[in-house]
Parts: structure tokens; C-alpha cells; sequence
């Protein structure tokens, strides 16, 4: 019933898990690119960050590759590559200067996972539950 | 995500894409020139340097911007599969330089700062043990994810080579393994091997590995009875300390092994045996005591006195073989059939 010897292990095959920010930090966003029209009006605030703030975003976020892209006839767009493969799209139309400015930090900020929303049927009831509330702080159940 | 998109993801990231932003002219010169079938597009993405910007860019977020150049980050994303292509498509110009010395040199880097690191956190580790830690922490697995991880994937340059009688196959495996080691070697060329050694650290030595799954025993119970009586303790015994859902199609039972009233170790388990059989295991594998906190700074530098090898405390099951391949009974030929 027991091995004469155990599993062997195939040093070739064995790797470690990532533990990202434990000691070094490596920030997921490799590169945002900004699409921008010259003849529409939608792109006139974004033509207006790009003039004025963009290089100051660019230095002072020196992991970021920074590409901008006419694209004529088109609403003005803001793309987030990421190093999970994932791509994050933000329209830009009908932001102020401070508006976009707050979305190009949302894409700084991101992960580029997928957003899994927590919104879920809460449960309602007039009756105190069978086993008591779970709580990971508390020593005893916690009571109301 | 179904099975087919993954393939595909999997597939697309290894494929060669070239952002128009660092090209000059699209579509290239050759292709418009030659109207027959002799260029190749593959061919063409694969030799085009990574853009300045994606190279600085990388250098910065693996915090190392004031101590990385360009053109040394380029040598140490191409792979020496790509020179041939090179030479076969430019046979005039100088072929660019590959990171093939640079990936040795990083190589042996990081096995010696791994080596020291897992033998100093784990001073009675058995050798084939702190070989297979090393191998997990910077073996080529974890490098290619390394890379992977840091974003160094659409950066290299690379060429896909079947393995041949002299060399082995080249796989994007084995191209992504190599720019960490590239860095580790530019950063000690760069500046030194204590600043090489905390990159590692950083970046390497930091990532989780269990050696518990390393650590196996052909009978862990009849292993701790030896080494109990070793130490001239009383005989273990176990006993459940916990159990829900006996009877049910999912039960947990705790087991804790005790030498008298001290408890050696726990273990959890779907059945009594289970639990009892991790319970010694879990034992077992606290004899290997780990030393808390930075080992670099905890006792200061002191000379190195080597241990006395002697004969194992424990009786391992693996007993040395766990590289190689033992052949199935059917495959073996015996001598008498000749």
C-alpha cells in the first residue's frame, strides 16, 4: 500500500507564487495611450490636457509609456494597457480638463482586473439568524 | 474565461506585435519593394527593436531608472535565437547584441544569492531539499514569470528554434527566462553585488514558495516514532482534538500528535487516517526550524563554519533520486530477450 519511495520532484518544473508589494512594489499599468480629434469639438478639452498637463503626467509617472494618436472623426478615447494583457477604453467626451485628469488617474490607479461587482440580495428578515453574526475580529460571537 | 479564449490570449501575447508609435514608415520599404513572396511580415515584427520608451519605461518600474541605460536594456531583451534571422535577413549590417552572456553571468547570481538565502534561513534543510527551494525561487519557471509579471514580455526579441542533435528547442519559455537574469548581471556590472544581491531579494527571494511540499516521507508516522525515541522522548500518540460532519460526504477531523503532554504537531484531514498522517507530517517538518527575520542583518557577518556531515536525523522517503526519470517496468528490456 505504500511507495517504496515517494513522488519524485522535478526541480525543472517548480516556481513560486508573486507576492507584489511585500517588499517591492511593481505598478500595473505599462502604457496609456490618448486618442484625440483635431477637427471635432468633443476633443477640445482633451487637446487642452494634452497641451498643458500632459508632459508633467508623463514625468511624473516615468513606469508609464505615454503615446499620443490623432484620430480624426472620432470622440476622444483614453486606453490603459496593463501588464495582465487586459486593455481599459474611457470615453472623454463631456469631461472638463479637472474631469479627465481625475480618469487618467483611474487608469494609473487600476490593476486592470476585471471589476466583479459586490452587489448581491442582502438578506432582510425580522427573526435574529440561527447561528449568530460571523465576525473574524471577535473571540465570542458577536452579539448586537 | 472559456478554454478556446485562453488559447488565444496565450497565443496572441507570444506572437510579435510592433507599436506603430516607434516606427518610422508603415508598411516597411522591403515589404513595397519586393513584390514577390520573400518577405516575411513574422520575420520582420520579430527583428524590430522594442521602442526607447517601453525600455525606459520597463527600467522604471522595476525601480532601477537611474541605473539602467537603453541600450544595455535592449542587449538584455534580445535572445541570441533572433541573430541568425538577423543575419540572414541584413547580412551587411552589424547583428545587435544578445543577451546570452549576460543570462549566464545573471544565472549564477541568482542561484548563489539563493542558495545562500534558503541555507541560511533554513539551517538542517536536507541538500536535495535546499536544491529544490533554490530551483522554485529562481529556476527557469519562476524567472519566465518574473518577466512576465514585470511586464519584459512584449520587449523581448526573440525567434522560435526546433530543437536540434546539438542545441536544445528554443521556446518563449526559455527567451522570457533570460532578460531577469540579464538584469541581475547589469546590475552587479553596473553598480555591486550586495546592490544585485538586495534585487534579488526583492524581486526573487520575496516570492512564496512552500517547502512543505517538499518535504515528504515515505511513512511520516513510523519517521517521527524513530526520531522521537532519538531524542529520548516518550512514544507519540495521537488524538482528535476537533471534528465536525462525521458520517456526512464532507468531514473535518483535527488530529494533534503529543510525546506525553507536549504537542509535536497538527494536522487536518476528510478522514481520521488523513488527519493523523498530516498530523505527524506536520511534525516532522517542524524539526526544520526557519530563522526569523532578515538573515543578512540578524547575526552580522561571521566566518563561515561549515556543519558536520554526518548520517540524517530523518529517514526521507526520497532517497537522492528525485532528478531522475525512472523508466516503467514495460519500457525496460531485459537482458535475457537479447
Amino acid at each position: 500500500m505504500l511507495a517504496s519511495v515517494t513522488k519524485p520532484i522535478f526541480r525543472a518544473q517548480l516556481s513560486s507564487k508573486q507576492s507584489n508589494g511585500h517588499f517591492a512594489f511593481v505598478p500595473q499599468i505599462r502604457k496609456l495611450v490618448f486618442e484625440y480629434s483635431q477637427n471635432w469639438p468633443s476633443s477640445t478639452n482633451t487637446r487642452t490636457y494634452l497641451r498643458n498637463n500632459l508632459q508633467n503626467l508623463a514625468r511624473a509617472n516615468p513606469h508609464v509609456e505615454v503615446v499620443v494618436r490623432q484620430r480624426n472623426n472620432r470622440q476622444p478615447i483614453i486606453r490603459g494597457f496593463y501588464l495582465n494583457n487586459n486593455e481599459k477604453v474611457i470615453p472623454l467626451n463631456g469631461f472638463e480638463v479637472t474631469g479627465i485628469e481625475k480618469k487618467v488617474q483611474l487608469l494609473l490607479d487600476s490593476s486592470g482586473a476585471k471589476i466583479k461587482s459586490l452587489k448581491r440580495r442582502t438578506v432582510e428578515s425580522a427573526t435574529e439568524s440561527a447561528r449568530g453574526i460571523w465576525s473574524g475580529l471577535h473571540d465570542i460571537p458577536f452579539q448586537i | 474565461m472559456g478554454h478556446a479564449q485562453r488559447r488565444f490570449v496565450s497565443t496572441a501575447t507570444k506572437l510579435v506585435s510592433v507599436p506603430l508609435s516607434s516606427l518610422r514608415s508603415f508598411p516597411p520599404k522591403e515589404a513595397l519593394a519586393s513584390r514577390s513572396s520573400s518577405f516575411s511580415p513574422e520575420a520582420w515584427a520579430a527583428l524590430q527593436p522594442p521602442p526607447p520608451s517601453a525600455l525606459s519605461a520597463l527600467s522604471h518600474r522595476i525601480g532601477l531608472g537611474a541605473v539602467l541605460q537603453i541600450p544595455e536594456l535592449e542587449q538584455a531583451c534580445t535572445h541570441p535565437s533572433v541573430l541568425p534571422l538577423f543575419t540572414r535577413r541584413h547580412p551587411n549590417q552589424k547583428p545587435p547584441p544578445a543577451n546570452e552572456n549576460l543570462s549566464t553571468l545573471g544565472n549564477a547570481l541568482l542561484g548563489l544569492f539563493a542558495s545562500e538565502f534558503v541555507a541560511a534561513s533554513y539551517p538542517h534543510l536536507p541538500t536535495r531539499v535546499v536544491k529544490a527551494a533554490v530551483s522554485a525561487y529562481v529556476g527557469p519557471n519562476t524567472c519566465a514569470n518574473v518577466a512576465k509579471e514585470v511586464g519584459a514580455a512584449p520587449l523581448l526579441r526573440w525567434h522560435r528554434t526546433p530543437s536540434t542533435p546539438l542545441k536544445p528547442a528554443v521556446l518563449h519559455h526559455d527567451a522570457l527566462s533570460s532578460i531577469p537574469r540579464s538584469l541581475v548581471a547589469l546590475i552587479y556590472q553596473r553598480r555591486s553585488l550586495s546592490f544585485a544581491r538586495k534585487f534579488t531579494h526583492q524581486f526573487f527571494l520575496s516570492r512564496e514558495v512552500d517547502l512543505r511540499k517538499m518535504l515528504k516521507f515515505r511513512d511520516p508516522k513510523v519517521a517521527l516514532a524513530e526520531t522521537v525515541a532519538k531524542f529520548g522522548r516518550e512514544k507519540p500518540i495521537s488524538r482528535l482534538l476537533k471534528e465536525t460532519g462525521r458520517f456526512s460526504n464532507s468531514p473535518v477531523f483535527v488530529v494533534g500528535v503529543y510525546s506525553g503532554t507536549e504537542e509535536l504537531g497538527e494536522g487536518f484531514g476528510s478522514s481520521l487516517k488523513m488527519a493523523e498522517y498530516r498530523a505527524a507530517e506536520d511534525a516532522l517538518h517542524r524539526t526544520f526550524p526557519d530563522v526569523d527575520g532578515d538573515i543578512f542583518t540578524i547575526g552580522g557577518e561571521v566566518e563561515y563554519t561549515p556543519g558536520e556531515i554526518g548520517t540524517t536525523e530523518i529517514r526521507l522517503g526520497s532517497a537522492g533520486r528525485s532528478s531522475i526519470i525512472s523508466p516503467s517496468p514495460l519500457s525496460i528490456v531485459s537482458p535475457e530477450s537479447h
